[in-house]
């Protein structure tokens, strides 16, 4: 194997490893710090207090919501809201559909998009500038507008009745931005790399597979959590070509809450938003771990 | 050498999925849309040829310069911000957090997770007024000003939006830069420091340079997202009051199914997509590898 | 090397890549795909996701009154949320794919585009055919034939009037009547804000709480036809009677009767306004019997919420007693899937649906029930018998605009009434879009 090669360019491995602050005495470095605290600190007030405000208000009861601040916790704490939640947002089917049209189209659109992009960026044939802008161009197509070519299409192929349509238009849709991103990561690796492995005899194919792809590892895994949470968040794809209960993703589920002249049950929506945001962000930090672990191992596995 | 790289079966397997599966779910629907531009009329009432009247109401349509303005607005700033926290963020965690970054990049990610419709409500409450006040204009009270019918005119509705979509986008490009910023070669930044560079000079001399391909590729990402932004203001303002906060992909949508007139709808994207492509292809000339385009 | 080993090249991998795509999707996301023959196996029902009222009924008739038709085909219910549903119904339109029933006409003038496309079934000729016509209220036809281009072709499984809910309790306390011409009203409405209690409460988020009360003064100044005249061309917005109206509703504004910043309030806050006390008046059609209704809601009490008609303009030409009255976002049955199994249905749902839908929640539908309901509210029972007693109904402000001038007068209301927008701009705003056409 060519690991050798690879090694002095993997920089997963931690960045900076000396401190510059190593020579200052102690008081005086945690004085330095103070800024960066307040920063930090600032900066997660501003980002968690949501996650906060979204749990008590989802303990609350409507008239609870309407009549007080909507900073102050329940007056009586509604429990009965996720049970509500569960049944009303039809949570059990949501949930597992909008897992059947998130996961194969990921890995679709990871595969085809490295792939493509690796392809575009490597490799040399007439064309390629040609190609990579017209899959640029794909990344600017409003989707609200491809709906009626694309309904006529899957009306015909007879798949408007499965979760199908969403998948392929996941796919479609979620390829350019990643083989673009996935080019501009590619670039960022000498071609003489790949050059040198092939010179071993390993055919261009195997290169990607065992260098290119593990190279951008990290790039993909980024990639890959940018468009899982364009496709997760997805309401009018999945509205226009899922409008079937039995096809609805979580967030067509969520509209469940709201009435026919604009009234909406805001406790129990909250307690949906609260299962369907804390899975995913539990899942989030379980990967997340995983790539950290990923990250500072600093090996290339091939 | 360029006999291995321009090995056309190897191209063909790498690029030929992704190109079919391209082709057929955008070009083709794409193409297939664009030929209404020349239609007035929707699917339920039948198409008539229009010539090229859609264009020339394009030009003098006011709704259109008011969403082209509000989006242009939108996207500039927005880009703009979005790009400058988030490597700023990106900075914070590669050089003072380091190691200690996960959980803290974690949690400011955490917005990015949350439905739109929810962040929308959130931004709702947050910026009330009626029929009490909310959070942010009781701190405004209690400070002395006094209290900000935030989403009722088009100048306020268009700060929240802003602020809204910074906030919940940042960690999401904080992550995206720190990414880049890891791929920065350690031996660079460690000779630089050994030839005496620091701080500001060092991130001059040498961050800087060295993220520019993934700063390039985040600002067109962002303009794009930007300047097709509709659910988070569809969520958050409906794009009222009026048409203030309406951009041009609301716009567009409402022609083409609320007001029934697809071939206008096409029109107005059409527009959108020469717009976001000229963008685009601006940027991308500054930063290819060997221009070639 | 010339192009045609080349292509042939490029093919193989690329066919063996799509297959290897198509049967891992196919498989993943198990291929049930429906058929779309003209002989429909089931009782396809379209809703629009906010709609929670007729899904109950539906069920229980499937299980009840209408078993054998369910038996012969099941009824199968699915949902869109509002926003898009007008979307959906244009697609599956254009493929001669409309559900058996639906939901449809966000606007008006959406519902008369179907009915024009021969999409809809006409009810009155089904329904005379059936010989059930009898069992639908005829204020409701009426109100659906003024709205939907001319014929009975959507179903009223609600039927609402408008009026003005207030707090019967504070106008007692103050020795106040309900008003009887609009001078009166703005009187009463000085009292309550010389109180420091906000007369008049309304949703400028949703707008059209707003918009209701120009067209209401509208229909009493210049008579029920104004905005009948205005959609045939004799009339334009921007005639001084007409924009007198939005000056109207404008000035009730800059007097301060309003909520304050009413622009961001939106409609679940409004109506806690009246239920909590909070305002004296709210104008709200007759679906808001559920909230009012609803001692949860409600803290000012039942019994304590009255309802009363937009009151006159003194020497106008329209009456007290015309109601606004509208459908709700109105359900029909497609043209195309109307089969003897579908008649045995609609047979049945015509005779059963008013009195299941007012047993189950007080919801007052255009079916008759067969026989009379007891214990219900004594709101309801006075709407129900207002809407009996009334004689003539009335539109409302958006009913005959078409979507564009639809969409922008509730976007705009709120800056009409804060004083952003003159009167004239918000009337020739509206002009403009009608004249667009």
């Amino acid at each position: 194997m060519t690991v050798t090669n690879v090694d002095n360019l993997d920089r997963t491995s931690a960045l900076v490893k000396h401190d510059v602050g190593g020579r200052t005495p102690a008081p005086i470095r945690f004085l330095k710090r103070i800024p960066v605290l307040i920063v930090i600190g600032v900066l997660l007030v501003i980002e968690i207090y949501p996650l906060f405000w979204m749990f008590i208000n989802s303990l609350k009861s409507n008239t609870d919501f309407l009549n007080n601040p909507s900073w102050a916790l329940p007056e009586v704490w509604e429990w009965g809201n996720y049970v509500s939640a569960w049944l009303t947002g039809n949570l059990a089917t949501t949930i597992t559909n909008s897992l059947i049209a998130t996961v194969p189209s990921l890995a679709l659109i990871v595969i085809l998009g490295v792939a493509g992009g690796f392809a575009l960026e490597v490799m040399v044939f007439k064309g390629r500038g040609g190609i990579l802008l017209l899959i640029l161009a794909g990344i600017m197509i409003p989707v609200q507008m491809i709906l009626l070519p694309l309904f006529t299409i899957f009306f015909n192929l007879n798949i408007t009745g499965s979760l199908l349509p969403l998948i392929i238009i996941y796919t479609g849709h979620g390829l350019p931005l990643t083989i673009f991103m996935m080019a501009t990561y590619f670039r960022a690796i000498p071609r003489e790399v790949f050059e040198a492995a092939t010179i071993d005899g390993s055919s261009m194919l195997r290169s990607f597979w065992y260098i290119g792809f593990p190279m951008v590892r990290n790039a993909v895994i980024t990639v890959g959590l940018v468009q899982f949470f364009l496709i997760w968040n997805d309401l009018l794809i999945a509205i226009t070509f899922a409008s079937n209960r039995s096809l609805n993703t979580i967030q067509a589920g969520l509209l469940n809450f709201s009435g026919e002249y604009g009234a909406t049950d805001y406790g129990p929506l909250f307690a949906a938003i609260c299962i369907t945001t804390g899975g995913i962000l539990i899942l989030y930090l379980f990967l997340n771990q995983q790539i950290m672990k990923g990250l500072t191992a600093g090996s290339v596995k091939g | 050498m360029k006999q291995v790289l321009g090995d056309r079966k190897t191209i063909a397997i790498l690029l030929g999925p992704a190109l079919l599966v391209y082709t057929l779910v955008i070009l083709v629907p794409v193409v297939w849309s664009f030929g209404y531009t020349f239609f007035k009329g929707n699917a339920l009432e039948g198409f008539e040829f229009n010539g090229i009247n859609n264009f020339t109401r394009l030009f003098t349509d006011p709704d259109v310069q008011a969403a082209l303005g509000f989006t242009v607005k939108y996207a500039l700033l927005l880009t703009i911000l979005q790009v400058v926290f988030g490597y700023g963020l990106a900075l914070l965690y590669t050089f003072v957090l380091k190691k200690s970054s996960a959980i803290i990049r974690t949690l400011v990610f955490f917005p990015v997770v949350v439905p739109t419709v929810a962040i929308a409500l959130l931004y709702q409450k947050l910026f009330q007024s009626a029929p009490k006040d909310g959070l942010v204009n009781e701190l405004l009270v209690n400070v002395g000003l006094g209290s900000v019918d935030w989403l009722g005119s088009g100048t306020t509705a268009f700060i929240v939006i802003v602020i809204m979509d910074v906030w919940r986008s940042m960690g999401f490009y904080g992550v995206l830069l720190y990414t880049g910023l890891l791929d920065i070669p350690e031996d660079i930044i460690e000779s630089a420091r050994i030839d005496g560079a620091r701080g500001f000079s060092l991130f001059k001399n040498i961050v800087l340079p060295m993220s520019l391909p993934i700063l390039y590729s985040s600002i067109i990402f962002s303009i794009n997202g930007t300047i097709k932004v509709f659910d988070s203001v569809f969520a958050l303002t409906g794009g009222g009051p009026g048409n203030e906060t309406t951009p041009l992909t609301l716009y567009m949508y409402r022609t083409a199914f609320a007001f029934s007139d697809y071939g206008y709808g096409s029109t107005i994207a059409l527009v959108l997509s020469i717009m976001c492509l000229i963008v685009t292809a601006l940027i991308f000339r500054g930063a290819r590898r060997d221009n070639t385009i | 090397m010339t192009t045609a080993p080349r292509s042939r090249r490029l093919r193989r991998p690329v066919v063996a890549a799509l297959a290897a795509v198509g049967i891992g999707t196919m498989i993943l996301s198990g291929c049930a795909a429906g058929g779309s023959s003209s002989e429909p196996t089931k009782l396809t029902y379209l809703k629009n996701t906010e709609n929670t009222n007729t899904e109950p009924v539906f069920n229980e008739l499937a299980e009840n009154q209408c078993k054998t038709e369910n038996t012969a085909l099941p009824l199968e219910v699915s949902s869109i949320p509002q926003a898009d549903l007008d979307s959906q119904i244009q697609l599956l339109a254009s493929q001669n794919a409309l559900p058996v029933m639906f939901a449809a006409a966000g606007t008006p003038a959406e519902g008369a585009k179907l009915d024009k496309a021969g999409k809809l079934l006409n009810f009155e000729t089904e329904l005379e055919k059936l010989g059930v016509l009898d069992d639908i209220e005829p204020a409701a036809i009426s109100t659906i034939k003024n709205l939907y281009g001319g014929n009975f072709n959507f179903l009223p499984f609600q039927f609402n009037i408008e009026g003005i809910f207030y707090n019967k309790t504070m106008f007692a306390e103050r020795g106040l009547e309900e008003p009887q011409t609009y001078d009166e009203l703005v009187d009463v409405a000085s009292q309550f804000e010389a109180d420091g209690i906000t007369p008049f409460t309304a949703s400028g988020e949703q707008g059209w709480p707003i918009t209701r009360l120009i067209s209401s003064y509208l229909f009493r100044d210049l008579g029920p036809d104004a905005l009948q005249k205005v959609a045939d061309g004799d009339a334009k917005l921007t005639d001084p009677e007409y924009v007198a109206a939005a000056q109207a509703i404008a000035d009730l504004g800059a007097a301060g009767y309003f909520d304050d910043n009413i622009a961001s309030l939106d409609i679940d806050s409004s109506y806690n306004e009246l239920l909590t006390g909070k305002a004296a008046m709210m104008y709200m059609g007759t679906w808001f019997l559920e909230s009012a209704n609803d001692p949860e809601k409600n803290t000012v009490g039942v019994d304590n919420i009255g309802f009363m008609p937009f009151p006159a303009v003194e020497g106008g030409a329209g009456s007290i007693d015309q109601y606004p009255a509208n459908v709700g976002l109105p359900q029909t049955f497609g043209a195309d899937t109307y089969t003897p199994k579908v008649a045995d249905w609609l047979k049945c749902i015509t005779e059963n649906y008013g009195q299941v839908s007012l047993e189950q929640s007080g919801a007052i539908s255009g079916f008759k029930s067969k026989e009379p309901v007891t214990d219900l509210p004594a709101l309801t029972v006075d709407v129900q018998d207002r809407i009996a007693g009334s004689t003539e109904s009335v539109l409302w402000f958006e009913a005959l605009f078409n979507a564009k001038a639809g969409q922008d007068s509730s976007k705009n209301a709120s800056l009409l009434v804060t004083g952003q927008l003159s009167p004239e701009d918000f009337m020739k705003l509206l002009q403009t879009d009608l004249d667009a056409g």
